[in-house]
């Protein structure tokens, strides 16, 4: 034993103290984390814990109204899949619609209502109560109607349909004002006016893509963003998988290559705006050839004189038998469909080019056909079916705010600011305005400029219901029920508008006090013209039947004959497209587009949808213009050169992305990008191509020619790299394709109007 | 000349008797933690004793676990289910008290876990219930212990106390009993 003195022992047992403590320590440092099971206080009846309930409701992320089911456990909601008894979609679903739980969960949301205590756009936004916030909204309504000046008040709303419409109606009727807009960038007047105008039908007719065998597309992206893509999608599938028929053929027109266009068998590029010019050219060539035989055959024949292939040609750039060979094949393949939408009907022409589509499915013979195109019947009758705003009817607002017409504006889920171009001084109205309420779930660009936020929820959150406008060939609805209780402090939109009613005074017209009452009346309003089977089951157990089901339908037709008027058919024609801006200055046409993952820029705050790769050009996270190669030979660009797009209008700031599927004259950009609000996913983050936007305008609908701007490109000298997830789009010679000028058919340029051939090097 | 490290070795004892003592310190540190630190019987914010209620009262399992026939877990009882009895049961008992406390402020009452698998282990009650598993197989005689304790059935079949779950022992059970796809990875990791 060696001889310890006392400092070395207290320095042992230092130690000692010192190794005990750290070895407990260590040992506490590997245990897991205490985890807890947390019991539920009073057990919800409708699911335990551990077992996921479904839940169908309705999709709210675009227009077009699919059905889905969201799965939940714990009460959250964990996946959105299509609901399969829903016509519209089957059981399918697109992207941005699975991405609606980011809606729901997103980091960005607003969680209570908020005043705007500083300067408007200062974002120094004060937390209030709901009935603080309904009051200060109520007392200045009440102050309006009182003084008989309701109609200085204008409700903007995204378009809503059924119930939720009704009682905004019925709001604003009691306020006494008319100032009530719907307003989606995307809705398609000019498809509306088109089949006003041809076939004197309010409403869109169904198109049969299921059963067609030839379906001829006039620049309508119909796989993507075109009226239900979901739904046209799925007969697109159908049709090209058909097993005992042929194959369903399928040609798309349009200058720049969409996600449609390439899973077409053919892409035709005419010069942008002259696609309805072609439409009457093959129209034309039907009707000379003898292929159309109807009593008004002569009429047609006049009023198609002008438009002779070898003159359509001319205009469009298509060779002649290029337009008699499809003319020839669009009449003689039963059932034929052509449709028409996208960038061909966002020109100062549009809806005379949507007629001249309609004319070329009448002369074939496919109106009111299976595998054609077929009549919806009225949509229901109790529901009501309001009106989109324009883009005049837009300016109207902003003019009447100039004026000071406008005491108090509220919107609810539409985003002008950023939707609008600049030309139209949107943000400039809104200053001229005293009171703005937003009722935006996010700090989007209108929203922030406003003066009080009352939140509504998101739609996984809310009551509703909502009649796909486009319709499946019979009337559809389907209510829209909450799959979780509000995570914040918000309102569903309809309560927001049922509090203030009931604190104005309304309760004689407006008597519901929660959203889900109101709903539930405007459906038993619809069972009582139920059949006597429908009846006999009593209200309770319809309501119950449609809430598990997620949709309800009823079993009319349309009409299936139609004939034109003499005045119609005269009055058929198309004008060529005008352009803003001089084709010497601006020697560029303006491609914008719907961006499969944004939508008109509502998606961007979606991380999905921002990291989902576009399927043209695989870019991921940004903003890009498309140029062809020829174009980018001769300016010396390359992919990623920063450059700049000056429209007569304003400029933005892109890298360039070599697309050869594009005409050598336009530009393509997507549209979706370039927030400079809305959430710490789409906040600065590429570029906005509405923003330079000419206000030019169709006449007839006052829409917004959206691919009327002409553009010139200034290269900056900068360059950066493109975020994409694909590699070259060459062949670098490795023979992966290999093409040949196939027996009948011309090897074109592939640079000029073409399916582009890979380089061989 | 004669080269030694001996009195090399001699300078350097007393450092090495400090590194003795410092490993030697960090295996009772530890060893103190494993045993009287485990963990593997907490103490539960209300002192709930499975040895009255499953034991001398010979309430059944799934009377208050209710799910475990039907869920991936076994449920916890809502406050509201204890409250249903002790409304009349044992009122005036302190734990009782303190159960009726949460209830009246609509809180839930935080039950520490004590079986607990890790999140990429997707164990279902369901089917273990429905083959007829006796809870006891697995979570030992929960109805002799006043406070819950962490068991496992060991690769004999017989259980053992305080140590948590592995593989090889779910593996050894599968096999014993010659599960369907029991040994397929994708039957627990999804």
């Amino acid at each position: 034993m060696p001889n310890i003195d006392r400092r070395e022992f207290l320095k042992l047992v230092g130690a000692g103290g010192v190794g005990a403590g750290a070895g407990f320590m260590l040992r506490e440092s590997k245990k897991d984390p205490t985890e807890y099971l947390i019991p539920y206080v009073v057990a919800p009846e409708d699911f335990s814990s551990g077992i996921a309930t479904w839940y169908n409701s309705v999709c709210s992320m675009c227009s077009a109204g699919c059905g889905i089911s969201v799965r939940t456990r714990e009460g959250r909601a964990k996946k959105i899949e299509g609901n399969p008894s829903h016509p519209v979609n089957q059981g399918r679903l697109c992207g941005m619609g699975q991405a609606g739980l980011q809606v729901l969960y997103n980091p960005d949301r607003i969680t209570e209502p908020l005043v705007q205590t500083g300067d408007r756009g200062s974002m120094s936004f004060e937390q209030i109560t709901w009935e603080n916030g309904l009051d200060q909204l109520a007392d200045r309504l009440e102050l309006l109607r009182a003084a008989r000046r309701g109609n200085s008040v204008s409700f903007l709303t995204e378009g809503v349909n059924g119930h939720l419409a009704q009682l905004i109606e019925s709001f604003m009727r009691q306020l006494g004002s008319n100032r009530l807009l719907h307003y989606d960038f995307d809705h398609p007047h000019t498809l509306y006016a088109a089949n006003q105008k041809f076939f004197g039908q309010d409403h869109l007719p169904y198109y049969d893509l299921q059963n067609t065998n030839l379906l001829l597309s006039f620049g309508a992206d119909y796989l993507t963003n075109w009226i239900s893509p979901v739904h046209h999608s799925i007969g697109f599938g159908t049709s090209r998988q058909r097993q005992a028929e042929a194959r369903g053929r399928f040609v798309q027109i349009e200058p720049r290559m969409s996600a449609s266009g390439a899973a077409a068998d053919e892409w035709i590029a005419a010069i942008p705006g002259t696609e309805g010019i072609l439409a009457l050219g093959m129209a034309n060539h039907i009707v000379s050839q003898g292929n159309y035989q109807g009593v008004d055959r002569a009429d047609w024949s006049a009023a198609l004189s002008d438009y002779s292939p070898s003159q359509v040609a001319e205009q469009t750039g298509i060779p002649e038998s290029t337009i008699t060979r499809l003319a020839d094949e669009f009449s003689e393949t039963q059932p034929s469909l052509a449709i028409g939408g996208g960038a061909a009907a966002n020109h100062s022409n549009g809806v005379d080019t949507l007629v001249a589509v309609n004319v070329l499915n009448y002369l074939a013979g496919n109106v009111g056909r299976e595998g054609g195109l077929l009549f919806n019947p009225p949509p229901a009758g109790t529901v009501s079916r309001p009106h989109q705003a324009s883009y005049r009817n837009m300016l109207e607002l902003i003019e009447a705010a100039h004026q000071g017409e406008i005491d108090v504006l509220i919107i609810n889920g539409t985003n002008p600011v950023f939707t609008l171009p600049a030309a139209a001084e949107f943000r400039e109205a809104l200053a001229e305005i005293p009171l703005v309420v937003s009722t935006s779930s996010f700090f989007d660009e209108t929203t922030v400029l406003a003066d009080l936020i009352l939140p509504s929820n998101s739609y996984l959150e809310s009551w509703g219901d909502h009649f796909p406008e486009a319709g499946v060939g019979f009337p559809v609805g389907a209510v829209s029920q909450p799959v979780v209780s509000p995570l914040y402090n918000t309102r569903a939109t309809g309560d927001i508008i049922l509090g203030l009613a009931n604190k104005i005074g309304m309760s004689s017209t407006i008597p519901w006090t929660s959203m889900e009452e109101c709903i539930k009346a405007g459906w038993r309003r619809i069972y009582e013209r139920g059949d006597t089977q429908t009846l006999a089951q009593g209200f309770d157990e319809f309501w119950t039947a449609l809430l598990k089901a997620g949709v309800w339908g009823e079993t009319t037709n349309g009409s299936t004959s139609f004939t034109p008027d003499q005045s119609v058919i005269d009055s058929v024609s198309v004008a060529a497209p005008e352009f803003s801006g001089s084709e010497q200055d601006y020697p560029f046409i303006l491609h914008p587009y719907l961006s499969p993952n944004f939508h008109d820029g509502r998606g961007a705050n979606l991380p999905w949808m921002q990291e989902r790769p576009d399927p043209m050009t695989s870019v991921v996270y940004g903003t890009w213009v498309e140029i062809n190669p020829t174009t980018a030979d001769e300016l010396g660009l390359i992919e990623g050169d920063l450059v700049d797009i000056e429209s007569p209008q304003g400029q933005l700031r892109a890298p360039v992305f070599v697309y050869p599927a594009i005409m050598p004259n336009v530009i393509a950009m997507p549209i979706g990008q370039g927030h400079s609000e809305y959430g710490r996913y789409a906040k600065d983050r590429g570029a906005n191509p509405l923003e330079i936007l000419s206000p030019q305008i169709e006449q007839i609908t006052g829409n917004l020619a959206t691919s009327a701007t002409r553009v010139r490109i200034v290269a900056t000298g900068r360059h950066i790299d493109l975020v994409k997830t694909s590699g070259t789009s060459r062949d670098l010679g490795r023979d992966i394709v290999q093409t040949t000028g196939g027996e009948g058919h011309e090897v074109s340029d592939a640079r000029l109007n073409s399916i582009p051939i890979t380089e061989l090097t | 000349m004669k080269i030694s490290i001996v009195p090399a070795l001699r300078a350097l004892k007393p450092a090495a008797m400090l590194v003795l003592v410092v490993v030697t310190g960090l295996g009772v540190g530890y060893w103190a933690n494993a045993t009287f630190y485990s963990d593997t019987s907490p103490e539960q914010p209300i002192a709930f004793s499975h040895q009255i209620h499953a034991g001398e009262n010979e309430i059944p399992c799934m009377y208050c676990h209710t799910q475990a026939d039907r869920s991936p877990s076994a449920g916890v009882p809502s406050v509201s289910k204890c409250v249903g009895c002790h409304n009349e049961v044992a009122t005036e008992q302190p734990q009782i008290r303190l159960l009726m406390s949460y209830w009246e402020n609509r809180e839930p009452i935080p039950w520490i876990k004590v079986h607990d698998l890790p999140d990429f282990v997707h164990f279902t009650h369901k089917r273990h219930v429905l083959a007829e598993i006796e809870c006891q197989t697995c979570h030992g005689a929960v109805e002799t212990m006043d406070t819950v304790r962490l068991a496992r059935r060991g690769i004999d079949g017989t259980v053992q106390y305080d140590h948590t779950w592995e593989m090889r022992l779910c593996l050894g059970c599968h096999r014993e009993n010659e599960v369907e796809n029991g040994t397929d990875c994708w039957t627990c990791h999804k």
